[in-house]
């Protein structure tokens, strides 16, 4: 049985309504994602399983138990704000025992505790500064140890990294993803950034306009979107026009180019889509003309326009490897599995 | 030119404010004839009746404090969190002592808690101080409410509530452990004023009949000459000891310390 469950969660405001029959089951330990653009819903949920927001419609059960209508303080939840709302009145080593004081755990476990909570996030000679004492990043990891000192059931993170610059950010979501895994709590993270998303989540759910447009594997969500939507906001999509040629043999047209997939299609168009990563300069394939290269250090970006379609192909920097110039008429292809195929 | 203007407008305001303070007390200086003394101070320190009054009203103007933190940081707290539309109509409320003279405020209490009311507060000492104490309480409302939503703008209120909530804290635990330590310096500010509103108050002290400083002062002013410099003296003395006091309590508590 799953850990944690939302099933089917309705949420309005007035009259907007902004999560619309949301169901998920998390199993004990997983990290999951909830992926998506602002206003896509995404926090409220998160707000709902905190106890912060109440559900118009629907349960959320936390190990077996009915918490729907818990107040937030009985739900045994810990949470990590994007501002990182430490308690600026106490010390870092006050904000990590603070849950512990609550619960009436005595001084000298709690002591011990705090030092393991902060031994945890490699911080542990900071016990006894001030919250306003620590830079962002250190700030967000003694948010994250006050969350985990009680030990509670599901941790929440609510945008964690956003107000932290690119470095801190990515060396503090590995942090993140070691410390979920070492202590093995199940764990929600609601974030916009797809990058974040697909690097740490065991699943994400990605969400739009209050619904869960998929929900899978990183892997699954990049390389399978299930929408048009998931398609063109997780990671970047060229996409063509195509006709149907034969929908039982898998082919279709494209600029006047025939390109066979070898798999069932639909007939009449439909929408052909690759990532940067999938199309490549060939000797057969869709007409194309460069109209710019960057050099990105790993990779070089081909920018190309093909009929009424802006493309961007990515190629691996390799030293002394030709790349076509801006001008040059190219053809462009990709893999049969490389090609998604959209709805029209 | 413009660094005399500075040092005038500072010696207007100093001259403004000292004259009257060095005038009264080399006034109460002067109660023995040709030389000063310390002898206005000595007849007023031997009337028992100043130790009382003034004694009543420090403890009176302590509770106002009490009183008005626990009304105004919850309501306040209340109003960012929950209601904060409604924070104009509870800044008018809060207004209203301003504009409501006192004596009227005080002939609506005798008028609806005398002793043929439904509750008779002026029947007894008791309820005439829990009465003189409201009347306090209400007339410190504008200084109080204000220090404390100032302090409160300075907070991510629903943050910090927010994840106290999820670390297990229920409602008196955050207001007790989070917000009120938070605001303690605005708290502090409040205090300093209705402390000192107390302290002097007459009317309402005087009309509940309750053995206040006020009234002392007053009755001393009318029968004496030099006593009543020497009194204001000691009160203006004693009054910023005790906010000195309560600051240096407020600091030993651990007040906020924010960045610079």
């Amino acid at each position: 049985m799953s850990f944690l469950v939302l099933d089917h969660l309705r949420k309005s405001f007035g009259p907007t309504r902004v999560v619309d029959d949301f169901s998920l089951s998390v199993d004990k330990g997983e990290f999951i994602s909830f992926l998506g653009p602002s206003g896509c819903g995404k926090t409220t949920v998160l707000r709902m399983v905190a106890g912060f927001e109440a559900p118009s419609d629907g349960r959320i059960l936390i190990d077996g138990q009915d918490v729907t209508r818990l107040r937030p303080n009985q739900r045994q939840i810990g949470m990590v704000f994007q501002a990182y709302a430490l308690f600026p009145n106490l010390t870092v080593a006050g904000n990590v025992g603070f849950g512990l004081r609550v619960a009436g755990v005595p001084r000298a476990a709690r002591a011990d505790r705090v030092a393991e909570m902060l031994a945890l996030i490699g911080l542990p000679d900071l016990g006894g500064r001030y919250p306003w004492q620590l830079s962002g990043g250190q700030q967000q990891r003694v948010a994250l140890a006050r969350a985990l000192a009680p030990s509670p059931r599901v941790l929440l993170l609510d945008e964690p990294l956003s107000a932290l610059d690119a470095k801190i950010r990515l060396s503090l979501r590995n942090q993140i993803r070691d410390i979920q895994q070492q202590l093995g709590i199940t764990t929600i993270f609601v974030t916009h950034d797809q990058e974040e998303a697909l690097s740490i989540s065991d699943r994400i759910v990605v969400m739009h306009r209050g619904i869960a447009d998929q929900t899978g594997t990183p892997s699954d969500i990049y390389n399978h979107p299930a929408t048009g939507f998931v398609a063109g906001f997780v990671g970047t999509l060229n996409r063509f026009s195509a006709e149907v040629v034969d929908p039982v043999a898998g082919h279709v047209r494209v600029e006047g180019a025939d390109i066979a997939l070898g798999r069932l299609l639909p007939p009449g168009r439909v929408t052909l889509a690759a990532r940067p990563e999938s199309l490549k300069v060939a000797p057969e394939g869709i007409p194309a003309r460069i109209t710019g290269v960057e050099f990105l250090g790993s990779v070089h970006r081909l920018r190309a326009r093909a009929g009424g379609a802006e493309l961007v192909l990515d190629r691996f920097n390799a030293p002394g490897e030709a790349l076509p110039r801006p001008g040059d008429h190219v053809r462009i292809s990709a893999a049969p599995a490389a090609w998604l195929v959209l709805p029209e | 030119m413009k660094r005399f203007w500075s040092w005038a407008a500072i010696a207007f305001g100093a001259i403004y404010f000292l004259l009257p303070l060095i005038g009264t007390i080399e006034f109460s200086l002067r109660m023995r004839r040709g030389e000063y003394s310390l002898d206005a101070y000595a007849s007023v320190l031997a009337d028992p009746n100043f130790r009382a009054t003034f004694g009543y009203s420090v403890v009176m103007a302590l509770l106002t404090i009490l009183l008005g933190v626990l009304i105004v940081v919850p309501t306040a707290y209340w109003v960012r969190l929950r209601l904060p539309r409604l924070r104009p109509v509870i800044e008018f409320i809060t207004l209203l002592p301003l504009v409501i003279p006192a004596i009227v405020v005080v002939f609506g209490y005798i008028r609806l808690y005398n002793t043929s009311s439904v509750l008779p507060l002026t029947g007894t000492a008791t309820g005439t101080n829990i009465l003189l104490l409201c009347g306090y309480a209400m007339l410190a409302l504008p200084y109080m409410y204000r220090a404390v939503d100032t302090g409160l703008s300075t907070l991510d209120v629903r943050a910090l509530t927010e994840a106290a909530q999820s670390l297990g804290a229920g409602w008196v635990g955050i207001i007790g452990r989070l917000i009120l330590p938070n605001v303690l310096g605005a708290v502090m500010s409040g205090a300093f004023l209705s402390f000192a509103i107390v302290i002097g108050e007459f009317t309402m002290a005087a009309l509940l009949n309750r053995p206040a400083f006020g009234p002392y002062m007053q009755l001393l002013g009318a029968n004496r000459a030099y006593e009543p410099a020497a009194l204001a003296v000691i009160a203006f003395g004693v009054t910023w000891g005790c906010m000195g006091l309560l600051q240096l309590i407020s600091r030993l508590l651990g007040v906020r310390k924010t960045a610079t």
